[in-house]
């Protein structure tokens, strides 16, 4: 009697497609679904008070108006840029921090904790707690500068070109600095011992040891920790809208401040799609940069391709 | 409502005093609805809260449950709602609404007149209840109104020192302010950043649009000519603008200014490091509290100037609660909101200074507060009764309204910072704001 074939869900070759199943519809309909619906209203004048509106077809005329939209450049350029100095400064103060605390061997665990306060609260939290700091006529920063006889005047943090996006920039920078720290830290634990005892029988001195064993060794773990804290100041809003909503006149304006006005207060969600379309290119770039230097430093350190 | 004896109400209401507030309470019949959870979505903040407390007692008379789903700033409240229109989730009754933002919903409220008993609505002002209405519609019954006057602090106008040198420098006497022009040299004499300043300005958002808008209008300007082109950019706009960017460049303001909203200014002046300060009647009490304030009993108030127009600045709206069209029980809804704007909840919100929209409240908060020796708040009371029955006038009660007002802020900002003239500034908000109406099909 020939054996009869079992149905396909049942056949060996199929049983991984059949296990991947609730991943991938679990993806599909939390990811791309979404995705695809947003990337829709992009080109629809969906406006969100108007439900209809979402099947009105406009073509590219969201993308046409975007990109001929300086103040949408000027807030992209100026957002690579916060971008820029705020991974950075993140990178080497959390660096240093994260030496030291490597160096210390008692309290360590106390003060690992207390490094961790900051990414605790809220950043709409944060936004409140530095546009107090900053401001300029009840402010604990002016006042103690005056206290001090530093300044005899009220600086305008939170209004002047460069100042307004120093003060935003000190915010993210407290808030996050810990995230490079911890991640740096569990490198730094996840060292071997061999290379830099070595190192030190050869005679190195402790910047050169630094310089060409534990620096590379760290850079996966930088790398990792620039792409997630990246993704994140790409997506900053909370501390922006709070400290200074974008102005005064738009000057600290960054992408997500300027969509999340053109979607919500001015209920324009279709035009919102396509900046926010536009605005991932950004993200993606980055992330990709940030792998490619990532896979470069395994390399390096003889890890996996 | 099931039986609610308006007439008891209106009869109740017409009495003055105290002691008819208290009959009232006991005297209206809200109806039963024993088991209904009504579900709302209102703003919150510490002049708003006060009223809520009175929530517990409809609930005791009616029998019924109030699910307060957020409790919210009026901004975000805002976003909240139109996610709910969105997604089709406008699954509560109750919601608080305003003047300004009430247009933009279109029709996801009913219309409240047949649904609020004429009797009750003929004991509101007649103007705060047109202003409420939208394309015919009565979307909203107004809670409070909003105006804003001018206040000082006394004891620098009566100073003989002051007054001497005042008018030596400028030609004419220290006296409180009857125009902008006026304003704008007191400030400056009075200034002395960075430890005082002669007046400030709130310099974001609607905010910001509004006060331009209203001194736009005392200076004979309109935003939009009568076809909805947008107007702005004329010579009294520029004039407006100029006032803002004189005081800022002069350091008569904060420097912090353009970040300013509402609670900033009002904390500012409290501080006592500000001469003179525009706003609305919200404040009254909290300038006037040693407690909390370094000015209290020092306080002077006078109408808002006039513009170069002759005429006073008198932005103006009021807060307001809406029912939706998918409400479940509209007795239920019609009968909370009732309750929220009666003469007693009103007279709770009076005692904070928050301006009534029902006429007989005005008169009984004023008798109130002279026999409670209150005699700054019977000031204020007079004070804005005028403004409110003179003065007052809204912004465009247009759906666009708040994204007109999203072109016109950061270009006035540009140009009080000396980023661009303020014709420029004008011109290019004039040009975006006339996009936005063309999107909307005004034009």
């Amino acid at each position: 009697m020939a054996n009869k074939r079992p149905p396909f869900w049942q056949r060996e070759q199929y049983t991984p497609f059949l296990l991947l199943l609730p991943a991938v519809l679990t993806l599909l309909f939390v990811v791309l679904l979404p995705l695809l619906f947003s990337l829709y209203t992009s080109f629809t004048g969906y406006r969100l008070i108007r439900p209809e509106s979402l099947w009105q077809w406009v073509g590219l005329r969201n993308y046409k108006r975007i990109f001929a939209d300086g103040d949408f450049w000027v807030a992209f350029g100026r957002t690579i840029i916060f971008l820029t100095i705020a991974l950075n400064l993140e990178f080497l103060l959390g660096l240093g921090i994260a030496l030291l605390i490597n160096k210390i061997t008692w309290g360590q665990r106390t003060l690992r904790t207390i490094m961790m306060f900051p990414m605790m609260f809220s950043p709409i939290l944060v936004g409140y707690q530095f546009k107090f700091v900053f401001n300029d006529n009840i402010g604990i920063l002016n006042n103690a500068l005056q206290a001090l006889g530093l300044s005899d005047g009220a600086i305008p943090w939170l209004v002047d070109k460069y100042l307004a996006n120093f003060s935003i920039i000190f915010a993210e920078v407290w808030m996050s600095t810990s995230v490079f720290a911890i991640l740096l830290l569990a490198g730094l634990f996840a060292m071997p011992r061999d290379p830099l005892e070595a190192a030190k029988v050869d005679g190195c001195n402790p910047w050169q040891v630094f310089r060409h064993i534990t620096l590379p060794f760290l850079m996966p773990f930088v790398f990792i920790a620039m792409t997630i804290r990246s993704l994140d100041v790409a997506r900053a809003y909370d501390i922006v809208d709070v400290m200074t909503g974008g102005g005064p006149a738009g000057r600290t304006e960054l992408l997500w401040t300027m969509i999340a006005r053109v979607g919500y207060d001015n209920a324009r969600m279709g035009q919102a799609n396509a900046m926010a379309y536009v605005s991932i290119l950004l993200s993606i770039a980055f992330t990709y940069y940030f792998f490619t230097k990532l896979l470069a430093a395994r390399k390096y350190m003889g890890g996996a391709e | 409502m099931t039986k609610m004896t308006f007439r008891k109400l209106l009869a109740a209401t017409a009495l003055t005093g105290i002691t008819a507030t208290a009959v009232v309470a006991e005297e209206v019949d809200y109806g039963k609805f024993d088991g209904y959870t009504l579900r709302v979505k209102l703003i919150g903040g510490a002049q708003y809260e006060p009223l809520y407390a009175r929530i517990a007692e409809w609930e005791a008379m009616t029998g019924a449950t109030v699910d307060v789903l957020s409790r919210k700033n009026h901004f975000e409240l805002d976003r909240e709602i139109k996610q709910d229109i969105a997604a089709g989730t406008l699954d509560w009754c109750v919601g608080s609404n305003h003047t300004s933002f009430a247009p933009q919903y279109g029709s996801i409220y009913i219309d409240l007149n047949g649904v609020i008993a004429d009797a009750t609505l003929a004991e509101f002002q007649a103007l705060a209840l047109e202003n409420s209405t939208v394309d015919g519609r009565l979307v909203q019954l107004p809670r409070h109104s909003d105006i804003s006057n001018l206040y000082y602090i006394k004891s620098l106008f009566e100073d003989a020192d002051n007054q001497a040198k005042f008018e030596a420098e400028y030609g004419y006497a220290l006296t409180p302010p009857e125009t902008w022009d006026q304003v704008k040299d007191q400030a400056m004499f009075f200034a002395d950043a960075p430890t005082f300043y002669g007046t400030q300005f709130v310099g974001k958002d609607e905010a910001i649009t509004g006060r331009f808008y209203e001194l736009l209008v005392a200076n004979g300007g309109a935003l939009f000519d009568e076809d909805w082109n947008p107007t702005f950019n004329s010579e009294a706009g520029v004039e407006a603008v100029n006032f803002f960017k004189d005081l800022y460049e002069a350091q008569a303001v904060p420097a912090g200014s353009l970040n300013y909203l509402w609670d900033d200014t009002g904390l500012g002046f409290a501080s006592g490091t500000v001469a003179i300060n525009l706003d609305w009647a919200g404040w009254a009490s909290f300038f006037n509290d040693p407690e909390n304030s370094k000015i209290a009993g020092d306080i002077g108030l006078v109408r808002a100037p006039k513009g170069s127009a002759g005429i006073r600045t008198g932005w103006s709206g009021s807060h307001s609660f809406s029912i939706t069209e998918s409400c479940d029980n509209t007795d239920a809804a019609a009968s909370f909101v009732t309750f929220l704007t009666s003469h007693e909840s009103q007279m709770v919100e009076a005692t904070a200074g928050l301006l009534p929209t029902r006429a007989a409240v005005w008169d009984d908060a004023k008798a109130q507060f002279t026999a409670d020796g209150n005699d700054f708040l019977v000031e204020v009371f007079e004070t804005y009764a005028v403004s409110m029955a003179e003065d007052a006038f809204t912004p465009p009660l247009i759906t666009p309204w708040i994204e007109v007002s999203n072109e016109i802020w950061p270009q006035l900002q540009a140009a009080i910072l000396g980023e661009k003239t303020p014709q420029e500034a004008l011109d290019e908000a004039a040009d975006a704001a006339r996009i936005v109406m063309e999107d909307a099909g005004y034009l």
